[in-house]
């Protein structure tokens, strides 16, 4: 299989304190992973590297074969067009409607009017929105608000999906109905990458499980079924 | 053509969300540049008035009394075939009291006492268009000077070089309070475009995070300082017309000024555009400045 993401002896330090500690990684393309860990354990950390948000202070970073840590400045905005993002706090813009907001990435591109249309309509179907379209995000539930910002992340179709805490906003309920999106998204062929600390996430889904503690990678538990839908 | 479409909504977006700051960057921005409008429109005033007396220049050639009418028409037929001199106008020592009494009524009785006219007989020289430069006036008063018969050679020279380092000096004070105030406008719209930029924050964040490019973010901002500093300069020109036609009021209430009316002018329509464009690139500088300071130029 084809490496999606790679990390090769990757440390990072924040004020002399490691956040990461010569992390070794990959992910396969198409593969749904978990990067669970407690607060601190350098999750955020390299998700927001895999974006480049954040370069690490030694090794390297590969997405899609890229090394991340050699682009320019001015290539990171089409590495993020690649890699969907969702995020804990949802991030959708308050004044703009649903569709809007998930049209925001395809605007971003140049994308013309028509498929604008079709595409939002597609990722708001795919997460079960679509009728909600025309409300403003503050109108919505905190699952539809979190089916938003999975629709924005997936609407121009990325290679990669990074959910950073997903699910650190929602109860039990709403988490399954998450992870479920995920799963789908998954089985499209979509990579998908979840970082979480919250462990029914684990028992809801039945996928590689890699571990951190204090910047440090654990040996993986055993999980070898892929989630296949 | 949505994207275009999105990057002027947002530019309004931002204007709106920000009204009163939008509101006092405009008016500042409008005063500043009335100031400079100020400056502009009296010196292409002077300008006006100072190429219409070059225009208007005639120059007084009197003649000595006891000059013989051979003399008198012997001079009379130099000047007139001199390739500098344009028309030769001569005016006789009658035709002269009889002007003086037209012109001045209250004090013509000032003469009576004299019992001869003391007036003397003069010849009114209008130069050729193509030597009326103050130089090539000099040089020939100064020819005709030396010749028989010629009494004194007099000119309103001295006016229009009065006039000429007046226009130096308001040329000068413009280019001065032009750049301080052009600086203060760039400042005053930089500053709005950080406060929008500030609001806006988490939603630059957003942007960036789904792979908006450094220009599609910037764009807004780029637009809004634009838009503020076209529309600041429109207001000043605004300004600027109601001042002007409330002096040109002014004038014609005045009767000893009101020839001046004629004489002054607004800015012709080239010039108000040209105006309103500076105004356009001083609010897009502002932007650009402001952008650069906050880092979001190099997104």
């Amino acid at each position: 299989m084809d490496a999606m993401i790679q990390l090769i002896h990757v440390s990072k330090w924040y004020d002399r304190r490691p956040a990461l500690s010569d992390v070794m990684l990959e992910i396969e393309k198409g593969e749904f992973v978990l990067l669970m860990g407690p607060s601190g354990s350098g999750k955020s950390t390299i998700l927001r590297m895999l974006i480049g948000e954040e370069q690490p202070d030694e090794g390297q970073l590969f997405v899609q074969g890229k090394n991340v840590t050699k682009l320019k400045r001015s290539e990171i905005p089409y590495l993020r067009r690649k890699v969907g993002s969702v995020f804990q706090d949802f991030r959708l813009l308050p004044k703009k409607s649903v569709f809007d907001n998930v049209a925001l990435p395809l605007i971003v591109q140049g994308v013309s009017e028509k498929d604008i249309r079709r595409k939002v309509t597609e990722a708001l179907r795919a997460v079960g929105v679509e009728h909600k379209r025309d409300q403003s995000p503050s109108s919505l539930s905190t699952g539809e608000q979190q089916r938003a910002c999975i629709a924005r992340a997936i609407v121009n179709g990325p290679v990669v999906l990074l959910a950073d805490e997903p699910t650190g906003n929602l109860d039990p309920e709403l988490t399954g109905e998450i992870i479920e999106l995920f799963k789908l998204i998954n089985a499209r062929g979509t990579t998908v990458v979840v970082a979480t600390h919250n462990h029914h996430v684990m028992h809801q889904v039945n996928c590689r499980v890699i571990s951190l503690m204090q910047g440090v990678v654990l040996p993986e538990r055993a999980m070898p079924e892929r989630v296949g839908v | 053509m949505r994207r275009l479409f999105y990057l002027v909504r947002e530019a309004w977006a931002n204007m709106r969300t920000n009204r009163m700051t939008t509101i006092v960057a405009i008016l500042t921005t409008a005063f500043t540049l009335t100031c400079v409008g100020i400056f502009l429109l009296i010196y292409v005033n002077l300008q006006h008035a100072a190429g219409w007396l070059q225009e208007d220049v005639k120059i007084m050639v009197y003649l000595e009394d006891r000059l013989s009418r051979d003399g008198r028409l012997q001079l009379e037929l130099m000047l007139k075939s001199d390739r500098m001199v344009g028309s030769v106008l001569y005016i006789s020592k009658e035709q002269a009291l009889t002007e003086f009494r037209t012109q001045f009524p209250a004090d013509s009785h000032l003469l009576e006492g004299l019992g001869e006219n003391p007036l003397p007989a003069s010849f009114v020289v209008t130069l050729a268009q193509s030597f009326r430069s103050p130089e090539a006036i000099k040089e020939w008063v100064e020819q005709v000077q030396t010749m028989g018969g010629v009494a004194k050679v007099d000119y309103n020279q001295q006016w229009i070089s009065l006039l000429a380092e007046l226009i130096g000096y308001i040329e000068l004070a413009a280019l001065g309070v032009g750049i301080l105030l052009s600086a203060a406008a760039v400042t005053i719209i930089g500053n709005t475009i950080r406060l929008a930029l500030f609001a806006r924050r988490e939603e630059i964040e957003i942007l960036r995070s789904i792979g908006a490019t450094g220009t599609f973010i910037r764009v807004p901002y780029f637009l809004e300082g634009a838009a503020l500093g076209a529309c600041g300069s429109a207001l000043s020109l605004g300004i600027l017309k109601v001042g002007f036609e409330l002096f040109r009021q002014q004038v014609q209430f005045i009767s000893r000024f009101s020839e001046m009316e004629g004489l002054i002018s607004f800015f012709p329509l080239s010039a108000c555009l040209a105006l309103v464009l500076a105004g356009t690139a001083l609010g897009f500088t502002g932007s650009v400045v402001s952008l650069l300071r906050v880092g979001e130029g190099r997104v």
